[in-house]
């Protein structure tokens, strides 16, 4: 029987506020899928003309999956929420960009005819779950050579982009993070992160607290500070604390629907998904990973870089980001570029990071009506990247 | 226990700064917060600048699961009237402070809150409280006591004389009856209920929503004819025994012509008087055991304790069936019953489907696993299905033949490590041939005592098991010597000996029951002879007869009663009512110091505690013993105090 894919759109995203992984952190003592159920029912508080029945599927992802991100999250989330239990759920994992994967999983639902909405996000509290911690690496990657053997330390990968294009510099990668951090400060005083992040009551040493704030954010970063910082992967290396992401706690939650489905009950479709892209490069060189899947997505939309006004790519590192300007042609300073900071500002929780990227793109769709096209992209650990392109609904409007 | 404290932070918001107060004490919901000395003074501390600042509002919680378990009992033990005075005037003088705080105040009742917690919360504008609550109560007059904080006055204002009363004295009279937040929000005690989840988010947001006005003021006209007729009934319920409920409702019924400061007056006046008094103290002694110590586990050893999968009863009688019921309900583990006519066992094994039925009807359990409960559940006149059990329980009659017979036969189909028990109410657990005893109490779904039966032979993986079992099925076990009556029947047979003597006096039926109702025993001694079984309880007489013939002479009232007949007088010199309260004391205080030295119980503490959960012995009485003790009875007949007694031969 033939059949016809339906459209996707983008209704709504949020997020925690991100917090310093670690006991000094302001979510220590908070739940990872506490603070998923939170992204959750902010979603439905700000759609009540939603039906959560008429939720389809929750899809979860978390790179440790494990503990309190153990229990096949979508389930346990959607549970712990209040969902009622005829709706089901999903936990995935693709590292970094898990909550990017869960969009996309949702949407291929929802194109399909599976699901009329999707809840899809991720969480990461890297506090409880250090990276790589309850990982059992196999033996063949190292004895066999498979991969090099930096490739599992992403901080390493970092420097490992520095050595394969020497043009890009620790003081290139600085320069960076000082740009980061100034967006974002301007970031907290515009809309985008009071539409964005949700303030969360947390339980800490001190009593209870509200989670409110990035707890990252340094605005009065200066080259000369970044200058001195230690470089923890590499003696007389460039990845520094100070051009990379924290380790971070946070979770991040969306909307997706059939563009029909938001028509019939009133959903606001903010933007539309036009493509997507999963690649693969050298496991050592992961922060490479986007740019193949930034040109497979663009390829298959039939769109060039020119035509992308605005984009979200994902800060875990500097150096980074200058290998996707590198190979994509985009100048650094590029205003379509993160232009409320990125994870160096404000923190990377690995698999909840894709959603914030596509949250705050549908905020800087509607702050620019102008702009028609946009651009999510990740680069992902053992050699991955991925890209998603969107259309912005409030073009022309 | 850790000490707790309030700490302040400061949380910005559309509406200016709010004040977010945590009570903490830096342990798991497991060690709940209490308001004792430290937390008052650390709330001390922190008010002026809850008074100063310019807040937008105050949200007062708890940490995780908790609000308050209220003030600390232990500061409650041998307290001064000044002291008792003082600590009720600090609460009201501190409450008082954040009462008066000038912008709205939100107490977010986020779990368990109790006594002192409720009157924290009662003197904030508002209270939200969280679905998720499954204790939010007022328990102080089943402590004996009456919450001196404040809310004899406040609860009568916020939701009127009836539900006060209800809330504050009858619930706590009724086996201390606790609220769950969706209760505490109808009854009005509350003014929001919210989920669990965004619990205190919501609460927040209600804050900052909420205006300074208080929401209602209640008319109190029908005050005195509510606290008259709430009187009759706890007159019905403690025959005037129990002096914390009726003072209780004096305070509630002056709510109605007080201002507050004058209510708080009078709770400080009247718990200086009611606290430092024997009964008060005695409650909470009282608790402390049943809720500390016999939780403990005092007697049992470090030992891994062996899964019970499956459950063999012999015996389908009353009894018998009763405990395969509470094995099936608390452990669901397939159950065999066993008894010699087919008749009884298939009498037991319809009660178990009917009760499975009730609780069907009652919405505990869906029909499903009703009747997968139903379907694990065998018996017959045989030992077929017994080969398999961990456990097997004997539930025969009490005849030491019949008993070893059991067990002999017992022996030869039950694998080598299966747990072989008796349910025994006096006989020797050792000569019966049993591992252990498992001494249950009628009835068996209410009394929470089981009394664990160790004899020479008890191994500890055999005790550490007895003991895993009776705490899952909701049981406190106390673990006793293999002595004749063990203690509760050994004290009851002796106390009921006593009786009997006066029946054979000539004192008639109800002087006897007076005697025992105005001990503080919540059932006349006719009304328990008819539960027990007179027949049951004239052949424990004859064992302990058997055992110690001095001190346990037979009854010939006894042996009337169980046959049936009236009983009659031997000779006519009938006792004062007091007399016979006073030989029936002096009864058990001589016995249990014969089990004491006997070795029965590691300490005199532990007879009390067998007495509160095995006999119903009032908590205002506090334990059998500390009441001898104090009455000076003990001295009297046993030449010293019972807590000082200790065994003369090896346990």
């Amino acid at each position: 029987m033939p059949r016809q894919l339906r459209e996707v759109v983008f209704v709504d995203g949020v997020r925690t506020a991100f917090g310093r992984a670690g006991p000094k952190g302001v979510f220590w003592r908070t739940r990872a899928d506490d603070m998923a159920v939170k992204v959750v029912r902010e979603l439905l508080r700000r759609q009540p003309q939603l039906p959560p029945e008429r939720i389809g599927d929750v899809l979860f992802a978390a790179t440790a999956q494990v503990g309190d991100q153990g229990l096949t999250l979508g389930r346990d989330v959607a549970l712990l929420a209040g969902i009622p239990e005829t709706v089901p759920g999903v936990a995935l994992d693709r590292m970094c960009a898990g909550a990017l994967t869960a969009m996309t999983a949702g949407a291929g639902e929802i194109a399909l005819g599976a699901a009329d909405i999707v809840v899809a996000g991720g969480v990461e509290h890297m506090g409880h779950h250090p990276m790589g911690a309850e990982v059992d690496f196999n033996p063949r990657f190292v004895a066999e050579r498979l991969v090099d053997p930096s490739a599992v330390t992403m901080g390493a990968t970092a420097e490992n982009l520095h050595d394969r294009f020497p043009h890009l510099t620790r003081e290139n990668a600085d320069r960076f993070a000082v740009r980061s951090h100034a967006r974002a400060a301007a970031a907290w005083s515009n809309g985008v992160m009071r539409e964005t992040v949700v303030p969360m009551s947390v339980f800490t040493e001190e009593g209870w607290r509200l989670a409110d704030r990035d707890e990252f954010l340094r605005p009065d970063t200066t080259m000369e500070a970044l200058a001195t910082l230690k470089t923890p992967f590499r003696p007389g290396g460039r990845v520094t604390a100070g051009n990379s992401a924290g380790l971070t706690d946070g979770a991040t939650a969306c909307l997706l629907a059939a563009e029909e489905t938001a028509a019939e009950l009133g959903l606001p479709a903010r933007m539309r998904l036009v493509s997507f892209a999963f690649a693969g490069v050298a496991p050592e060189v992961m922060g490479s990973g986007p740019i193949p899947a930034t040109e497979r997505a663009l390829a298959q939309a039939g769109l060039a870089m020119d035509d992308i006004g605005l984009i979200e790519l994902n800060e875990p590192f500097a150096v980074q980001v200058l290998t996707w300007c590198d190979g994509t042609g985009v100048d650094p300073d590029d205003e379509r570029l993160n232009p409320y900071g990125g994870a160096i500002a404000c923190g990377h929780p690995l698999a909840a990071t894709g959603v914030r990227l596509a949250a705050q793109l549908a905020y800087g769709f509607r702050e620019r009506p102008h702009v028609r096209y946009g651009l999510t992209a990740l680069c992902i650990g053992m050699g991955m990247g991925a890209a998603v392109v969107w259309e912005n609904l409030a073009h022309g409007g | 226990m850790a000490d707790s404290w309030f700490s302040l932070r400061r949380v910005e918001t559309e509406r200016g700064p709010l004040a977010l107060v945590t009570l903490d004490n830096g342990e798991d919901y497991t060690k709940p917060t209490t308001l004792g000395r430290s937390a008052l003074e650390s709330l001390q501390r922190l008010l002026p600048q809850l008074e100063q600042a310019e807040w937008a509002a105050l949200v007062l919680t708890g940490k995780p699961f908790v609000f308050s378990a209220g003030a600390d009992i232990d500061q409650f033990f041998g307290i001064s009237p000044q002291l008792a005075r003082d600590g009720s005037r600090a609460g009201h003088e501190l409450f008082g402070r954040i009462r008066a705080l000038p912008y709205p105040t939100v107490a977010a009742i986020n779990g368990a809150c109790l006594g002192g917690g409720v009157e924290l919360a009662l003197h904030c504008d508002h209270r939200t409280i969280s679905t998720g609550v499954r204790h939010f109560a007022s328990p102080e007059v089943f402590l004996g006591l009456f919450p001196a904080w404040g809310a004899t006055q406040l609860v009568p204002r916020l939701v009127g004389a009836e539900t006060a009363v209800r809330f504050l004295v009858e619930n706590p009279l009724r086996q201390n009856r606790m609220l769950d937040g969706r209760k505490a929000f109808e009854l009005g005690l509350v003014d929001a209920l919210f989920e669990p989840a965004e619990f205190l988010d919501e609460s927040i947001r209600f804050a900052l929503d909420s205006s300074r006005e208080l929401p209602r003021s209640v008319e109190l006209g029908d005050m005195q004819e509510v606290v008259a007729r709430a009187r009759s009934r706890v007159d019905d319920q403690v025959h005037g025994a129990a002096r914390a409920p009726y003072v209780t409702l004096e305070l509630i019924a002056g709510a109605a012509r007080w201002s507050l400061e004058e209510g708080y007056r009078a709770e400080e006046e009247a718990i200086a008087e009611l606290l430092p008094s024997p009964q008060a103290q005695a409650s909470i002694y009282a608790f402390d055991l049943v809720e500390r110590r016999a939780k403990k586990g005092v007697g049992i050893p470090d030992a891994e304790p062996r899964p019970v999968a499956k459950v063999g009863i012999v015996g389908a009688g009353l009894m018998a069936s009763q405990i395969a019921a509470l094995f099936l309900r608390r452990l669901e583990v397939p159950i065999v019953l066993r008894d010699v006519s087919e008749e009884i066992v298939e009498r037991a094994l319809q009660s178990i489907h009917d009760e499975l039925a009730g609780q069907v009807a009652t919405g505990r359990y869906d029909e499903g696993k009703a009747r997968f409960l139903g379907s694990i559940v065998a018996g017959g006149t045989g030992y077929e299905g017994f080969e398999d059990c961990d456990l097997v329980l004997e539930a025969v009659v009490e005849e030491m033949g019949v008993k070893q017979q059991v067990f002999a036969e017992l022996r030869a189909v039950a694998k080598p490590d299966a747990i072989l028990a008796t349910n025994t109410s006096s006989l020797s657990v050792a000569e019966i041939g049993a591992d252990v005893g498992l001494h249950f109490f009628n009835p068996v779904a209410l009394m929470p005592l089981v009394e664990i039966v160790r004899t020479a032979d008890t191994d500890d993986i055999v005790l550490a098991t007895a003991w895993d079992v009776c705490g899952k099925l909701r049981k406190r076990g106390v673990v006793v010597a293999d002595a004749p009556g063990f203690v509760v029947n050994r004290v009851l047979t002796r106390m009921t000996r006593a009786l009997m003597d006066a029946l054979e006096h000539g004192n008639t039926s109800e002087e006897v029951d007076e005697a025992v109702l105005r001990l503080g025993m919540p059932m006349a001694p006719s009304v328990l002879l008819q539960v027990v079984g007179p027949r049951v309880a004239n052949h424990v007489l004859e064992t302990m007869h058997a055992a110690y013939p001095d001190r346990f002479p037979l009854s010939p009232a006894l042996a009337a009663i169980a046959e049936g007949r009236e009983p009659e007088p031997v000779e006519h010199e009938p006792r004062s009512v007091e007399e016979i309260s006073e030989r029936a004391l002096e009864a058990m205080a001589d016995e249990i110091r014969h089990l004491l030295e006997d070795g029965v119980v590691a300490d005199a503490a532990d007879v009390d505690t067998c007495l509160l959960l095995g006999a119903g012995f009032p908590f205002f009485l506090g334990g059998i013993t500390r009441h001898l003790d104090e009455s000076g009875i003990s001295e009297r007949i046993a030449g010293r105090r019972l807590a000082d007694v200790r065994p003369t031969v090896p346990a």
